[in-house]
């Protein structure tokens, strides 16, 4: 017996040991593949002129959704910051997911909406559509609302927005987000730049708004948030977005495209089937879908991430928003292994079955299970006096600094790139927030994750993924 | 395990302090010591190259910050003010001005070369040719002459860029290999520095072109070929019928569309034998936004053959038309087809060619859904 359990042991060591090491690669791997891509990415954009688009008669044509669900209180400014974005042809689609709040009525005085008798097709099953909406001045000709029943989630009340929209791009982002001017020239470009495949999505860098200097929809000044959690989480997208998603797009890996901005194929959307409404991961649903759908209709595809800043959201600056967030996301994340399994390590999916999907499994699934695990093991290792402290401490010592040279490499790239923040004092200062990532962020989301794999095993009840805003600084007039 | 190392020269065995305790740490705990001390310096090294980059850009701005005003002053001074005084014939210019000690160095040379080349860009006539003397005159076309002629593509790029910026000539030998380079960035430059500058036939490229023109590509080249002036515009007719690249002719029809050539309609519609329907779905849009009203007969034979892209394009032209010809076969379609995108293009090519009495008694025919869609077709406030 005492033996089975020394075996059982010495293989969980060996295991962790590999999936350590492995994952420890892999992060390499994506810094060096980021810099690449983004080294190639500034390249091009040496020689861009966007100028030329924006003024051009072949610019394809863009339509932008937005769905609001109780978003009174900023709805009226953010519709008026997104008709400002600069690109030739493109549309507005708001969609008013059966807001409880005035949302409904003060678009409608403010924007001079009239009802109208548009013929909807809906390509994709969504709750009832109650109105659409068209404004009578032509200054806000590109607006359309609808009107809709509340569908319980923000993939229903896009869903809604991809039927109504007339071109063959769509820019999905949320309402609350804030968008750069020349987001739209900016995520179209990759796909007219792509000479033998089909650019099925493109994503943009998201950052933390919240301690940013905000002036009319637009950011003024960039700055790292004051409050510590959304700090953590500002240097947690710069990692995602410049080291993650930059090092995947270079080899067409890339698993996810973000639900605060993304452009996607109209086309392969609707016949992927749309958003799924009782995911709580949608973007990466869909996204899955979109792949899926290519690789069995043999279509070339490819999605692109460029690093370039495009979109600033509210992070939670609490502990309980971010624990519904997290706790979402990770029940998104088990919700969407468990429909497509089947794509992992099928070499018919490509690269989405043989390197995306299996990451995504053993590394970003797993990963809270075996820490978990882990934790577990140490603490029967602790009480049978099995524990060699000095090692211990240096090996946490060699994760932790591991942890926080990658996460300075993604702020170098960061800074190489575009040099956001006004000094380096307050690059500095979010260098300095990786220090405490591992003993107080970390633990946090591992938690909720767990948390997010309860409720997918016991089936908890599906709602909008609203979080309570506190609102952007804005700038003193 | 050897607990004594090398004996020095006095012949007494010396010890490394803490070796003992090193050798006997098994190796993976050896090497996560060697892999904290590599991230630590690591981490320091990033932190000095954060501050290096943020400093060189410093630097930079404060250069520019320097030099601009300087550049801004002399030119002012020396065309701008000498402009306006309105002497007879061309202003005297005293290009010696500018061959001052800052421009020495040459990273100044080359904020003055972008400064002249964005001066150039905002101005044209008279002055515009004052500041393609002045960067004639001070040689700084050769330096952008020798950026084209070095290795890296990127300063080949950076080269043809200049001397396109200030409408300095590139001889044919010298351009026209880069227009088919392997290189997209390259090739794209080239393709647009020939259009521009080229004397004889700025469209030459389009015959020996084999790379794709990409979207991208077609939209940089689109703007060079509208807005240069001076510039012969062949009939894009010919490409479409002789090109063997695809890209090519998809962007002559984009052309011909725009500069309204008429003439060249006959080879857009024997572009509609071809098997390519996304080619094919093109040229029909071509053909509706000429406005072709010979083509429209034949559109609608060939309606019923064609996929879903080509049916809704044949639609869209015809509305396009506005003859009122094929009303009936309009009417056909939004009645009885089960494709929704088809029934509605149908609607809004209808509205435009029926009469008003036609589509109120369609009105009167359609179900709820049909009345819906004529109702969206017809609605001013609804666009698309």
């Amino acid at each position: 017996m005492h033996s089975i359990l020394q075996w059982i042991a010495a293989f969980y060591e060996s295991t962790v040991f590999v999936y350590g090491s492995v994952l420890l690669v892999i992060y390499a791997l994506l810094a060096l593949l980021s810099y690449m891509a983004i080294r190639v990415f500034l390249q091009k954009e040496t020689y861009t002129d966007y100028s030329d688009l924006l003024s051009s008669d072949l610019a394809p044509g863009i339509s932008v959704l937005a769905p609001a669900y109780n978003e009174g209180l900023s709805i009226i400014m953010n519709v008026q910051s997104l008709l400002t974005l600069n690109y030739p042809v493109f549309e507005i689609i708001l969609v008013n997911d059966g807001s409880t709040d005035n949302s409904m009525e003060q678009l409608i005085k403010e924007f001079e909406l009239v009802r109208v008798d548009f013929a909807y097709n809906p390509k994709i099953r969504t709750k009832p559509i109650n109105n659409i909406y068209r404004s009578t001045n032509t200054a806000f000709s590109k607006l359309t609302v609808i009107d809709k029943v509340n569908g319980k989630s923000k993939a229903d009340a896009v869903n809604a927005g991809i039927n109504v929209a007339s071109f063959d791009y769509f820019v999905c982002t949320d309402v609350d987000c804030i968008l750069d001017k020349d987001a739209l020239l900016k995520l179209i470009k990759p796909v007219m730049d792509e000479q033998s495949k089909r650019v099925i999505a493109t994503g943009a860098t998201l950052r933390i708004a919240n301690s940013c200097v905000i002036d009319k929809g637009v950011i003024i000044q960039m700055k790292p948030p004051r409050n510590l959690i959304a700090r953590f989480q500002e240097m947690e997208y710069v990692r995602a977005f410049i080291l993650g998603k930059m090092g995947w797009s270079f080899i067409n890996c890339v698993p996810n495209v973000s639900g605060g901005l993304g452009l996607f194929d109209k086309e392969i959307a609707i016949k992927a089937g749309g958003y799924d409404p009782l995911s709580f991961g949608e973007d990466m649903e869909l996204m899955v879908r979109m792949c899926r759908y290519a690789c069995d209709n043999q279509i070339k595809y490819a999605i692109r991430y460029i690093p370039t800043t495009l979109c600033w959201t509210e992070g939670p600056a609490n502990i309980k928003v971010l624990k519904a967030q997290r706790t979402r996301w990770a029940r998104g994340l088990a919700q969407l292994m468990y429909a497509h399994f089947k794509m992992c390590f099928n070499p018919r999916y490509g690269r989405m079955g043989m390197i995306t999907f299996p990451y995504n499994f053993f590394f970003e699934l797993l990963a809270p299970l075996i820490e978990l695990s882990g934790i577990l093991y140490y603490i029967f290792l602790i009480v049978t006096g099995g524990v060699n402290y000095q090692y211990a401490i240096l090996l946490l010592l060699f994760v932790y600094s591991y942890s926080i040279m990658i996460t300075t490499i993604a702020i170098l790239w960061d800074q190489i790139a575009f040099r956001h923040y006004k000094s380096w004092k307050e690059v500095l200062f979010l260098c300095s927030t990786a220090l405490f990532e591992f003993v107080l962020y970390h633990p946090l989301v591992v938690i909720f994750s767990l948390r997010g794999y309860y409720y997918f095993l016991t089936g908890k009840k599906h709602s909008w993924g609203n979080m309570q805003r506190q609102g952007f600084a804005q700038v003193k007039q | 395990m050897p607990d004594i190392l090398p004996v020095n020269e006095t012949g007494e065995g010396f010890t490394i302090p803490y070796f003992d305790q090193w050798m006997a740490m098994p190796v993976i705990i050896r090497v996560a010591v060697v892999f904290i001390g590599i991230s630590t310096i690591f981490i320091l090294y990033i932190q000095f190259r954060i501050w290096f980059t943020r400093y060189k850009g410093y630097l930079l701005n404060k250069r520019v910050e320097k030099v601009v005003p300087v550049i801004d002053a002399l030119i002012a001074e020396e065309i701008f003010m000498k402009s306006e005084t309105g002497q007879k014939g061309a202003p005297h210019i005293n290009f010696d001005a500018f061959r001052i000690p800052l421009f020495a160095n040459h990273k100044n040379k080359q904020i003055l070369i972008d400064r002249l080349i964005n001066y150039r860009r905002s101005f044209s006539g008279s002055i515009g040719n004052h500041f393609k003397q002045l960067y004639l005159e001070l040689g700084l076309d050769k330096l952008s002459t020798k950026k084209m002629n070095r290795r890296s593509w990127n300063m080949k790029v950076r080269g043809i860029r200049e001397l396109t910026g200030m409408d300095v000539s590139i001889s044919d030998v010298n351009i026209l290999p880069l227009t088919n380079s392997k290189r997209h960035e390259l090739r794209t430059e080239a393709r647009n520095a020939y259009i521009k500058l080229s004397k004889n036939e700025p469209f030459k490229f389009f015959d020996i072109s084999s790379e794709p023109l990409l979207d991208w590509d077609q939209i940089e080249l689109f703007k060079t070929i509208t807005t240069t002036e001076n510039i012969a515009i062949p009939n894009f007719a010919r490409w479409v019928t002789y090109s063997n690249n695809k890209s090519i002719i998809s962007f002559c029809l984009k052309l011909i569309v725009h500069y309204n050539q008429q003439d060249a309609a006959p080879a857009v519609i024997k572009l509609l034998e071809t098997k390519d329907h996304i080619l094919r779905a093109e040229a029909i849009n071509c053909l509706g936004k000429l406005k072709y009203e010979p083509a429209e007969a034949q559109l609608r034979h060939i309606y019923s053959n064609q996929p879903l892209n080509c049916q809704l394009e044949i639609l869209k032209a015809i509305g396009r038309m506005s003859t009122g010809e094929s009303a009936q076969f309009l009417r056909q379609e939004f009645m009885y087809s089960t494709d929704f995108d088809i029934r509605k293009n149908a609607a809004m090519s209808f509205v435009r060619n029926a009469s008003p009495e036609y589509i109120d008694e369609l009105m009167e025919a359609s179900n709820d859904e049909n009345k819906l869609i004529l109702k969206h077709s017809m609605n001013p406030l609804i666009k698309y």
